[in-house]
């Protein structure tokens, strides 16, 4: 009886003393938490609405509720696996197209001689991360549009036939892939960068001693020094699984790709606040979490399983 | 300027917007009001109203013509500008949130049907009789609007249908054709437009048809009318049937197809946006437009500075295969205003409500939303407005106010358009002809439960299905499949259910 009432005041107690030790450090914090908590945390309360049917001018309180039955209704749509399908495949092509190229990227800025080189292309590539989907998209349009686009103008010029990018459905992941890649490559070479500057160069020198060349060095000792912060980046990609960029896609998408386009984003969107089917895509959001959430657990055990540290 | 950056605000938060709305009625603002009116003494304190509207325009409009409207309405009003591309997603969002404005401008299916059937908006059909100006709007048109007989909105007018085509007269004069009669005279002028060079560079750089990605207001549903497809839906052996049932549909997807693989039209039509599609024609590369005749004005200012001599004319009976001329028309109106019971508490406020709705239809206000301040944007010659030349000026000042106009010049006194640029005239006389022709949608005042819960779901299998036909990724076979499949999921209750209600109606 005794030990049971000190021990929580006790660690309270010592709670309270850490906190006032590191109340600066509690406080940085404080931002971040507030924000994960108001703004990930309590709109959780609304995936109520998936286990009802929502009327809005009924509210939470007063919606009927029906159990799991948009869920059911999600699994035996025709339309089930073909979101799943093309959302997984969408994330594949990120994972095993895009994730490479800013390592690639990191790794051959690191190698330029020249500093004043290296930032010039460096802010180069990364310039196009500050524009929204909506200005790349367009770009694109302008771009591939059959009548009067670049591409389609050269094509023409060398003998080929015309390709209708916008609107041929095969063409759709190859131009989702190229965007993708144009607006985030260079963005994503920053924390590699990073990773590398933090690599202890007595290394390189000795292994410069060594006879290593310029490739060896990078495969023998760049490579392996950045290894945990390619985990850890992967493992965090992973999580963002099906957060494969809503307006991107959206923009992307029209009645000719529909098939291989609508990925779980969109089609939430479309149903939820287009066609009002609130609960229906609250239930079609929520699996998508659940997804997501495997993957990462899955993800960082496997992760911890090769001796890495993993998120957490 | 404040003012500016308050609406500005209010555009990005309109989710959060409900503030104004539920604060209706709050007497304690009414003090400060009254001190800004200044002098106005024994006047009560201006109501507060706020009404959400679609915003067509890439800015949002200068204030003065709101403020004129404050001032002699004697209200504090709040426009929320939406950006009329994602209109309906806006509102749709605000409405699950609960965050509606005390005027909406919503559509009265789907969703907001079954908000309507259990009561979020209040019934005015006893109250509009009070009032002079609003007893004044046409009870057919307030007909179309009704839910299970019950009268929830007001309704701002349109001609019947303003459809038809604007084309190049110089290059069909320098071609020798004449405005198509019918449809093959049609495809031979979108032929000719396209290969016969009728810009005269020597380059075969033209384009016969440009159209965009929207089935309804874009080209397609007009040729299909002129085809003789009925609107939405019509009577196939005696029973209610959708229009991609009967074979005029077919026909017209055969017409936009042939279009296509010769090269005729843009061959990106189904992802054109509006503002390429008319650009194309602004740019004097393409030479036939089809959809709103009203369009002509904002063709040729572009078209004029690019190439002076170019003329554009409108047209708008074109016969099809049947060799009679038919055209679909709107409900009569745009959209509805309806009044939420969530921003409005009591009936004294959607009294207040209503009498400034009354105000907009009184001649002068609805004046100033339409055509904007006499002297400054327009001029009155022989009892019609003439509006001044600068269109640009017209655009930022007045334009924006015409989507919160109540009722139609027959019934608000606003003045007729004369109009300098004589096809824009044309145009008008235009659509008082469309009247005698026009197919209206038969559906429009029946209910079908399927509809209102999967109309757009279900409608999206056609959409793309006919865009899918057209540009030759479905065949025939292919197509009808997709029918199947819209008659498996919810189609063919929807058939039934409209007959059903079709046959009570009789």
């Amino acid at each position: 009886m005794n030990n049971q009432l000190t021990a929580p005041s006790g660690g309270r107690g010592r709670f309270m003393r850490s906190l006032m030790k590191n109340k600066w450090l509690y406080l940085m914090i404080l931002p971040g938490l507030l924000y994960i908590i108001i703004y990930k945390y309590i709109p959780m309360y609304g995936l109520i609405i998936s286990f009802q049917n929502y009327k809005p001018y009924q509210g939470i309180m007063g919606s009927e509720w029906v159990g799991f039955e948009h869920f059911e209704r999600l699994f035996q749509s025709p339309d089930f696996w073909m979101i799943f399908s093309n959302t997984i495949i969408l994330f594949a092509l990120q994972l095993v197209i895009y994730f490479p190229i800013p390592i690639i990227l990191a790794l051959m800025l690191n190698e330029l001689r020249s500093e004043g080189y290296k930032r010039t292309i460096q802010t180069l590539v990364y310039l196009p991360h500050f524009m929204s989907w909506v200005i790349v998209v367009s770009i694109s349009f302008v771009i591939f549009t059959v009548d009067g686009g670049i591409v389609n103008s050269v094509l023409e010029m060398l003998g080929f036939q015309k390709i209708n990018f916008l609107l041929q459905a095969e063409w759709f992941r190859p131009m989702y892939i190229l965007q993708v890649i144009w607006r985030e490559a260079g963005w994503g070479t920053i924390i590699f960068l990073a990773a590398i500057a933090a690599v202890d160069p007595q290394l390189y020198e000795a292994a410069k001693m060594d006879g290593a060349g310029r490739i060896r060095q990078m495969i023998s000792i760049t490579l392996p020094a950045i290894r945990s912060v390619i985990v850890v980046l992967l493992i965090l990609k992973i999580g963002d699984v099906l957060e494969l960029g809503f307006e991107h896609v959206y923009l992307l998408l029209n009645s000719a790709n529909r098939h291989v386009a609508e990925i779980f984003d969109t089609y939430v969107y479309v149903s939820g606040i287009q066609q009002g089917q609130l609960s229906y895509s609250t239930a079609v959001g929520f699996f998508k979490g659940f997804v997501g959430l495997v993957l990462v657990i899955g993800a960082n055990k496997l992760a911890k399983k090769y001796g890495e540290d993993g998120i957490y | 300027m404040k003012r500016r950056a308050a609406i500005g605000m209010f555009m990005t938060l309109t989710l959060l917007a409900s503030a104004c709305g539920n604060s209706n009625g709050n007497d304690s603002t009414g003090g400060s009001n009254n001190a800004g009116t200044g002098g106005t003494e024994g006047k009560a304190a201006p109501a507060k109203i706020s009404i959400m509207t679609p915003l067509h325009m890439a800015e949002t409009p200068d204030p003065k013509i709101e403020q004129l409207i404050e001032e002699k309405l004697n209200v504090d009003l709040d426009i929320q500008w939406i950006p009329a591309s994602t209109f309906q997603d806006r509102m749709n969002a605000a409405s699950a949130t609960g965050s509606l404005t005390d005027i909406v401008n919503i559509t009265i299916t789907g969703a907001n049907r079954e908000a309507i059937r259990d009561g979020q908006f209040w019934d005015i059909a006893s109250y509009i009789d009070q009032y002079e100006n609003l007893k004044k709007l046409k009870p057919e048109v307030l007909n179309n609007t009704k839910v299970d007989g019950n009268l929830y909105a007001l309704y701002q007018g349109r001609p019947l249908s303003r459809q038809g085509m604007i084309y190049r007269q110089d290059w069909a004069e320098k071609l020798g054709l004449s405005a198509p009669q019918t449809l093959d005279e049609l495809y031979a002028m979108i032929e000719k437009f396209t290969n016969e060079d009728p810009d005269g560079n020597g380059q075969k750089d033209t384009l016969g048809l440009a159209d965009r990605g929207d089935l309804a207001s874009g080209a397609f549903k007009t040729v299909a009318s002129w085809n003789g497809t009925p609107n939405e839906w019509g009577l196939l052996e005696g029973k209610l049937a959708p229009a991609f049932l009967f074979p005029s549909y077919k026909e017209t997807m055969n017409f936009f197809k042939k279009l296509r693989e010769n090269g005729y039209i843009n061959s990106d039509f189904p992802v054109t946006s509006k503002t390429d599609q008319q650009n194309m024609i602004s740019n004097g590369k393409a030479g036939v437009y089809i959809g709103c005749m009203c369009d002509v004005q904002q063709l040729y200012t572009g078209l004029s500075q690019v190439q002076p001599d170019a003329k554009l004319d409108v047209h708008n009976q074109v016969k099809g295969s049947s060799g009679e001329f038919t055209v679909f028309s709107g409900p009569g109106f745009n959209h509805p205003y309806l009044f939420p019971k969530s921003a409005i508490k009591s009936e004294e406020e959607l009294k207040q409500v209503l009498a400034f709705m009354d105000g907009l239809m009184s001649p002068e206000i609805a004046n100033l939303l339409y055509w904007g301040i006499e002297g400054e944007h327009y001029t009155v010659t022989g009892g019609k407005a003439v509006p001044v030349s600068d269109q640009a000026k017209i655009d930022r000042d007045v334009k924006p106010y015409n989507t919160i106009e109540v009722g139609d010049p027959a019934t608000n006194g606003r003045l007729e358009g004369s109009y300098d640029y004589a096809p824009m005239q044309k145009a008008q006389d235009l659509f008082a002809d469309n009247d005698s022709y026009v197919v209206s949608d038969p559906t429009l005042t029946l209910d079908s439960d399927t509809f209102t819960k999967h109309k757009d779901r279900l409608a999206q299998i056609i959409t793309d299905a006919t865009y899918n036909y057209m540009l030759g990724s479905l065949d025939e076979a292919g197509f009808d499949k997709e029918v199947e499949r819209w008659k498996s999921e919810g189609g063919a209750q929807m058939i039934e259910e409209f007959n059903a209600a079709y046959e009570q109606s009789k």
